[in-house]
C-alpha cells in the first residue's frame, strides 16, 4: 500500500516535470520564431502613425497625431515621478506624444528591468541603460538592434558625426556588427573624480599644486616632514578611482577603469593583458614607492569610505579620493571636526604621468534600448524621430534641462539662461519656492542623458568652481580607444570564464604589491602565475575577436 | 432575595508555607557554582551589550548630524542633535502611503497566511487522513524546489495578480517551515481530548476551533510573529510586482530613499545645497529606526508564547 502511494506520487510528480519541461520548450520555440520575423522586417514595413514625413537635423518634432509611447522608467528617490509634471504637459501639448509609464524603483532598477524583459513583459523603451548592460540581452532577440533604425535619427547622426563619436560608438557593436542600445553623448569628456587636497596647509608650507605624480609624491613628503602622522593621503573607494583616474597616464588601465584588463598594443597591432604589461608594472611601482614612504594609507585599499573620511576629518590625512558631491560632504564633515577652523580642501587636477597628459573615457554615457516588440507598433517611426528629438536635438536637450522658456527659465540680456523667479534648482535660487526636478520634472535623469550632452549644457548649475576645475581638465588628452573586439556567444562564455579568475588574481596581486605585502623583485614571478591562469587563452579570444571584427566590417 | 456564599478563599501564607514544606533540602551552592553563577552573569550581561549596542548605537544617529556621523563620533547619545532627516523622511506622503500599504499587506497576509497554515497543519496532523504523505510530499517538494523568478513573474502575471495585494499575499500564503512546525505541534496534542470533544457532538471544525486553538495559543502566537516579520520585511515581492511606486510597502520606499543617498549621483555638481546632502549613513539610521520600531513593540506581547513556541520544532515532531 505504502509503495503503490509512493509511486502515485513519484508518477505525478514526474509527470508535472515533463509538462513544465514541455511548456518551456513551446515558450523558446515561439519566441525564437518572432525574433525570425522581427529580424527581416523592411524600413517600408514599419508603423508610421504619427510619423513626420520629413524630419531632420533642428526640426521640432510633433505627432502628426496622438501617440501613446510605453516606457520602463527609473523612480529616483530625489524626485519622485509625478505624472503632472510640467515635463509631460508640455510634450503632450507641442509633440502630441503622451507616456504609459511602468516604474520601478532606483534600487532595485536592474534586477526588475532584467525580469521584466526576461519575460517578455519589457515595455518599448527601456530607459537608464549603461554602455554594457544590454549585452546579456542580445541573444535573446528580446532587444532591438537599433543600429538598424538609426536612419530615423537624424539628430543622433549628426551629432555622432559633428563630435567625431564613431570610435566611442564602435564600441557598443556586438558580434554581428550591430549595437543594441543608444547611449547619452558628451560632446566633451566629462572628468569628476580626483584627488581632493588641503590646499591651506599646501600654502602654509608653500607648496604649488603637483602637475604630475612625481610632483604628488614631493607634495605629500613635503607634507608628511611638517605635519608627522603615519601617512599623508588615505584613499577611499578601496582605491579603485585613484587607480582608474592614475592609469591612463601610465598608459594603462586599471580599479574601475579596469573593464576586460586588455589594453591595444598599437606598435603589435595586438590586444594585451594589462596586468602583465609593463606600463601597469610602473603604475602600480609609484603606488608601492607612495605606502613604503609612508605618505598613502596602506589601508587604502580595504577601508570603508566612512574610515577614509574619519581620517581626514581628524587630521590624521590631508587627501582623499573625490568628485564633486563628495567633496562638498567632506567640507561639510571637517567644517564639524575642525570646529569652525579655516580650511580649503579642492579638487586637484588630476597629475600627468610617464604617458603623457592623458586621461582614460568615454564620451558616452547611459542611454536605452529599445525592446524588439516595438517593431510591431504602428507609430515605431514616431517613436524614434521623439527619442531622436527629445535626447539629441538641441531644441530637446535644452528643454529636458532647462523646462519651458517664461516658465522655468528665462534669457537674460546677453543670452544666457537664469531659472525663473519662482524656480529653485540645488540652492541657484534660493527665493524659489518651486523645484525644478522636484516639481516640474525636468533635469531628469530618464529624460536628460550625459547631463545635457553639449558642454555648454553640461556646465549648467554647477558651482564657477566646479566648471573651472571641468575646464581645465578639459585641456587633458583622451587616451586612444582600442578597436572593437565584440565576442560572439559561446566566446563570451569562455572568456568570462577566464576573465573571472584572472581579474581576480590581478587586483589581488596589485594590492599585495602596492602595499608591500608582495615585494616587485617577484614582478616576473607573477606574470608567469598569471600565465597558469589562462591568460595567454584569453588574450587570444580577444584578438581573434578584433580580427574577425576587422575582417567583417572594415 | 438571593443571597450568594462568600467564595472560600485560601490563605497566600500557609499555601506558600506547605510548597515550602514539600520542597527538598535547599543545598547550599559549591564555591564552584557561585564563581559560575557570577561568570555566567557577566558573559551575558556582555553579550547583552554587544546586541544592544549597535542598536542604541543607530538611534543616536539617526538623531545627529552628519559631520559628526561622518567624522565617526557618535556612540552611544546623539551629537548635533536635530531631527531633519526625520523630517525630510516623514514629509513625503508617499512615505505614508507606503507605510500604511506595509500595515495592510502586513495584517491581511498574516491573517490569510494564519488561517491556510493552520487548516492545513492540522489536516496533515491526523494520521488518518487519506493521501497524506502526498499533501506533506507537496508542501515539502516546494521547499527544495521552485519555478524560478521568471515563471513565477510570468504565473503571477498570468493570475492577473500584478499591482495587487495578492500578488503579496498568495505566493508566500504557507511557510512550509511553520507549516511543519504546527504540525509537529498538532500531532503532539492529546489525542483523548478530540475524542472527547468528539463525544460532546463536536464535528471538525467545531473540535479545531473549540479545543485545539484555545490549546495551541504558543504556537499560534509564534507564527503570527513568525509571519507579521517575515510580511512586515518583505520588499522583494512587492518590488517584483508592483509597478507603481503607491503600492509599493514602505520597505521598498526606504530601500530607494538609501539608494538615493548613496549612489554617486555627480548631478549636485558641486554646488552646495542642504536638502540634498543628508548623509547616507543618516537615512540608514532613521531608515532603520522607522521600520523596525512597529514590530518591536510586538516582541514584548508575543515573548512569553514565543520562547515556548520556538522550541516546538527542536523537541518534538
Amino acid at each position: 500500500m505504502r509503495t503503490l502511494r509512493r509511486r502515485a506520487v513519484g508518477g505525478l510528480a514526474a509527470t508535472a516535470l515533463v509538462l513544465g519541461l514541455a511548456a518551456c520548450g513551446g515558450g523558446g520555440g515561439n519566441d525564437k520564431g518572432d525574433e525570425g520575423t522581427d529580424g527581416d522586417a523592411v524600413a517600408s514595413d514599419l508603423g508610421m502613425v504619427g510619423a513626420m514625413e520629413d524630419f531632420g537635423v533642428g526640426d521640432t518634432f510633433v505627432a502628426t497625431e496622438p501617440v501613446v509611447l510605453s516606457m520602463l522608467y527609473r523612480d529616483h528617490p530625489n524626485y519622485p515621478l509625478n505624472e503632472d509634471w510640467l515635463f509631460f504637459q508640455t510634450v503632450e501639448a507641442n509633440q502630441n506624444v503622451t507616456f504609459d509609464i511602468t516604474t520601478a524603483p532606483l534600487s532595485d532598477w536592474e534586477e526588475r528591468r532584467s525580469l521584466l524583459i526576461g519575460a517578455g513583459d519589457a515595455p518599448d523603451i527601456i530607459s537608464v541603460t549603461y554602455p554594457g548592460q544590454e549585452a546579456p540581452f542580445v541573444a535573446s532577440g528580446a532587444i532591438l538592434p537599433i543600429s538598424d533604425y538609426v536612419d530615423l535619427m537624424p539628430n543622433f547622426q549628426d551629432k555622432v558625426e559633428r563630435w567625431n563619436l564613431g570610435p566611442e560608438i564602435d564600441t557598443l557593436r556586438q558580434a554581428d556588427g550591430k549595437y543594441y542600445m543608444l547611449p547619452g553623448l558628451y560632446e566633451q569628456m566629462r572628468y569628476d573624480y580626483s584627488i581632493a587636497l588641503r590646499f591651506d596647509v599646501l600654502d602654509e608650507l608653500g607648496l604649488e599644486q603637483p602637475e604630475t605624480w612625481d610632483d604628488f609624491a614631493d607634495v605629500l613628503a613635503a607634507i608628511k616632514e611638517a605635519k608627522g602622522g603615519s601617512y599623508v593621503f588615505s584613499d577611499r573607494w578601496q582605491g579603485n578611482s585613484l587607480l582608474s583616474i592614475a592609469s591612463g597616464s601610465f598608459g594603462t588601465v586599471a580599479g574601475w577603469g579596469f573593464g576586460q584588463g586588455v589594453t591595444w598594443n598599437e606598435d603589435a597591432g595586438e590586444f594585451e593583458y594589462a596586468g602583465a604589461t609593463d606600463e601597469y608594472r610602473d603604475m602600480v611601482e609609484y603606488f608601492a614607492g607612495l605606502v613604503a614612504d609612508g605618505l598613502l594609507d596602506p589601508e587604502s585599499f580595504t577601508q570603508d569610505d566612512a574610515q577614509a573620511i574619519q581620517k581626514l576629518a581628524n587630521q590624521e590625512s590631508y587627501a582623499i579620493g573625490t568628485n564633486a558631491q563628495e567633496l562638498i560632504g567632506a567640507r561639510t564633515t571637517l567644517e564639524t571636526s575642525l570646529a569652525g577652523q579655516p580650511f580649503d580642501l579642492r579638487k586637484i587636477l588630476v597629475p600627468a604621468g610617464p604617458a603623457g597628459d592623458l586621461m582614460n573615457g568615454l564620451r558616452i554615457e547611459n542611454g536605452f534600448m529599445i525592446s524588439s516588440d516595438a517593431l510591431e507598433n504602428d507609430n515605431f517611426v514616431a517613436m524614434m524621430q521623439f527619442l531622436d528629438w527629445l535626447y539629441y536635438s538641441d531644441e530637446g536637450l535644452e528643454f529636458a534641462r532647462w523646462g519651458v522658456e517664461g516658465v522655468t527659465y528665462d534669457r537674460a540680456a546677453d543670452g544666457t539662461r537664469v531659472l525663473a523667479a519662482d524656480v529653485d534648482f540645488l540652492g541657484q535660487n534660493p527665493g524659489g519656492t518651486t523645484n525644478l526636478q522636484t516639481d516640474y520634472g525636468f533635469f531628469n535623469g530618464v529624460f536628460s542623458l550625459a547631463h545635457g550632452s553639449t558642454t555648454e549644457l553640461v556646465r549648467t548649475f554647477i558651482s564657477q568652481e566646479e566648471a573651472d576645475w571641468q575646464d581645465a581638465m578639459s585641456a587633458k588628452e583622451l587616451a586612444p580607444l582600442p578597436p572593437p573586439w565584440p565576442l560572439d556567444e559561446l566566446e563570451r562564455e569562455q572568456a568570462s570564464l577566464y576573465q573571472t579568475a584572472l581579474v581576480d588574481y590581478t587586483l589581488q596581486n596589485t594590492l599585495a604589491f602596492i602595499t608591500g605585502q608582495r615585494d616587485l623583485s617577484e614582478w616576473d614571478a607573477y606574470v608567469a602565475e598569471l600565465e597558469g591562469q589562462n591568460m595567454s587563452a584569453y588574450v587570444e579570444i580577444v584578438n581573434g575577436a578584433q580580427q574577425r571584427y576587422a575582417e567583417e566590417n572594415g | 432575595m438571593v443571597t450568594i456564599d462568600p467564595v472560600v478563599t485560601v490563605d497566600p501564607t500557609s499555601l506558600r508555607e506547605r510548597i515550602v514544606q514539600t520542597r527538598p533540602t535547599v543545598v547550599k551552592d559549591t564555591a564552584g557554582y557561585s564563581v559560575f553563577r557570577v561568570v555566567n552573569a557577566v558573559v551575558l550581561i556582555l553579550a547583552c551589550a554587544v546586541m544592544i549596542y549597535p542598536f542604541v548605537n543607530i538611534v543616536a544617529q539617526s538623531f545627529s548630524s552628519e559631520g559628526y556621523i561622518n567624522a565617526g563620533q557618535v556612540n552611544l547619545i546623539p551629537r548635533g542633535f536635530n531631527i531633519d532627516t526625520y523630517k525630510t523622511v516623514m514629509a513625503d506622503h508617499l512615505f505614508w502611503i507606503n507605510y500604511k500599504n506595509t500595515v495592510v499587506y502586513t495584517v491581511v497576509a498574516t491573517s490569510i497566511a494564519m488561517v491556510l497554515t493552520t487548516t492545513y497543519a492540522y489536516a496533515l496532523a491526523k494520521k488518518r487522513l487519506r493521501g497524506r504523505s502526498f499533501f506533506i510530499g507537496v508542501a515539502v517538494f516546494t521547499m527544495f524546489f521552485n519555478g524560478g523568478l521568471i515563471p513565477n513573474y510570468v504565473l503571477i502575471n498570468a493570475l492577473g495578480f500584478t499591482n495587487s495585494i495578492w500578488a503579496i499575499v498568495v505566493p508566500n500564503a504557507i511557510s512550509v517551515f511553520n507549516l511543519l512546525v504546527m504540525k509537529s505541534f498538532f500531532e503532539n496534542m492529546p489525542e483523548e481530548l478530540e475524542e472527547a470533544a468528539a463525544l460532546d457532538g463536536l464535528g471538525t471544525y467545531g473540535t479545531l476551533r473549540r479545543i485545539v486553538l484555545p490549546l495551541s495559543k504558543a504556537v499560534i502566537a509564534t507564527m503570527v510573529l513568525f509571519y507579521a516579520v517575515t510580511f512586515w520585511n518583505s520588499w522583494f515581492s512587492a518590488f517584483l510586482y508592483m509597478d507603481n511606486a503607491e503600492l509599493y510597502p514602505v520597505t521598498v520606499y526606504l530601500r530607494n530613499l538609501m539608494a538615493g543617498a548613496s549612489t554617486a549621483n555627480s548631478v549636485a555638481g558641486g554646488v552646495a545645497s542642504e536638502g540634498l546632502a543628508q548623509s547616507e549613513a543618516s537615512i540608514q539610521s532613521v531608515t532603520m529606526v522607522l521600520t523596525v520600531l512597529p514590530i518591536l513593540c510586538l516582541y514584548p506581547f508575543i515573548q512569553k508564547y514565543f520562547v515556548s513556541g520556538v522550541m516546538l520544532g527542536a523537541v518534538k515532531g
